[in-house]
């Protein structure tokens, strides 16, 4: 039973208020803390919640394993056709290139990895992948879905990794339409409500016409996101501010809480390093 | 008492982290946490309450912080109810505990930040009331067990 009785006088309910105060500043003074000591404070406090993230490493899986075998021999051979005039079109590429005395185009190398979403306060728009430093993972690795880009790695650790999505404030990418016609910049903006979270292409020069359901692709521009991945279909058009600029609404080709499997970029794929000739330059 | 405590605790984070629920499982976190808080002296009730917030903040990228001042406050406030209410009531209670959810929501909003936060109206007076009435069901659902339990 509670210990009644220590009044405010008592030199146990002083120690006990003081204590009390001491608490209540700690817990004031984690906002304060600058960001990376508080990632630090996370992933100590991560491991200490590691068999609820295992767990939830496990139940991910077993959902992506679920996954109808039909869908993905579609799947299957869907790429098996596109393969089969790629190789074909690469071996044109680089004769061309050849030709034309351009380096090789870089390949990406990706690890496959399910993704997991913790459903605590705060935690909103951020995610774990199964993945981290020890297969090559890296904070500000893209994270793609087969429909299009998921999100960013924002901490990698050892075994696994915490990336944000789209929806997350933070979230930006340099984008174009899939033309390459227009540049602007991707990014996402609250809604009144949360599930009007919305992608938006911004810093459109008025004068550029965007037709409506057009694909944006990241630009490549700015070294995080590699060029062409898919982000979303021009939906309407947001906002004009004065005659200078505009900004539209994107429907995204992915939607973060459906995705359960994806790829996380590593880097430059080992194949494209290979074909470095003798003297150690690109061709 | 600190068994079902310590099992609230765990089945909170099976729920929230281990399965991935996010709003759909109720809150055993911050209910574990109002029945442990009645308990307690000021200091340690605060105590736990850093602990509790800490391990909620560690998987939020958002507002590191948030849930450890939430959690603080309340769990402080929690101890502080021994000495204003006996709750010996039916309606204690699940009061109590609605009472304590809507305010560790409501001190999770204004903590959050600006940037962060979705508006007023949705998250912390419709998904805040929602929320605490959800875990004062729980509340009821936990008192009928104990006590049947503590017959036997």
């Amino acid at each position: 039973m509670p210990s009644y009785g220590n009044g405010p006088d008592s030199g146990a309910g002083t120690r006990d208020l003081f204590l009390t105060g001491v608490t209540l500043l700690l817990a004031f003074g984690t906002t304060y803390l600058p960001q990376s000591t508080q990632e630090r404070v996370s992933m100590l406090l991560q491991e200490g919640l590691r068999p609820f993230t295992a767990l939830q490493g496990l139940v991910s899986e077993e959902g992506a394993r679920r996954v109808r075998v039909e869908a993905l021999q579609e799947e299957l051979d869907s790429l098996s056709a596109m393969m089969s005039t790629h190789r074909a079109v690469t071996d044109e590429n680089r004769t061309l290139r050849k030709l034309l005395d351009l380096r090789e185009a870089l390949g990406y190398d990706y690890r496959p990895a399910t993704i997991s979403r913790p459903g605590t306060p705060g935690s909103e728009s951020t995610f774990l992948v199964n993945v981290g430093t020890e297969d090559g993972v890296r904070a500000s690795a893209p994270v793609l879905a087969p429909a299009g880009l998921v999100g960013v790695i924002r901490e990698s650790r050892s075994s696994n990794a915490v990336g944000i999505d789209w929806t997350h404030p933070d979230f930006r990418s340099s984008a174009m339409l899939a033309d390459g016609s227009v540049y602007g910049m991707v990014e996402s903006r609250r809604g009144d409500f949360r599930e009007d979270d919305r992608l938006i292409l911004n810093g459109i020069p008025y004068h550029q016409e965007v037709a409506l359901g057009q694909v944006v692709l990241t630009s490549g521009l700015g070294g995080v996101f590699p060029r062409g991945i898919a982000i979303g279909t021009v939906l309407r058009i947001e906002e004009e501010e004065g005659a200078w600029r505009k900004a539209y609404v994107l429907d995204p080709a992915v939607a973060p809480g459906s995705a359960t499997h994806v790829l996380v970029l590593v880097g430059e794929s080992a194949d494209s390093l290979n074909l470095s000739d003798s003297e150690g330059e690109y061709r | 008492m600190w068994v079902s405590v310590l099992m609230l605790f765990t089945l909170h984070f099976v729920l929230h982290i281990g399965l991935s629920y996010g709003r759909e499982a109720p809150d055993f976190l911050t209910l574990g946490l109002l029945i442990a808080a009645r308990e307690l002296s000021l200091s340690r009730a605060a105590g736990l309450g850093l602990v509790a917030g800490l391990l909620e903040d560690a998987m939020s990228l958002l507002a590191f912080g948030a849930n450890s001042i939430a959690m603080t406050l309340v769990a402080t406030g929690g101890s502080v109810t021994r000495d204003l209410f006996v709750g010996d009531s039916r309606l204690f209670f699940p009061a109590y505990v609605f009472a304590g959810k809507w305010t560790r929501d409501l001190i999770h909003w204004l903590a959050m930040g600006p940037e962060v936060r979705h508006p007023f109206i949705e998250q912390a007076v419709l998904e805040g009331m929602l929320g605490a009435l959800y875990v004062a069901g729980i509340a009821i659902v936990f008192s009928i067990v104990r006590s049947s339990w503590s017959e036997r």
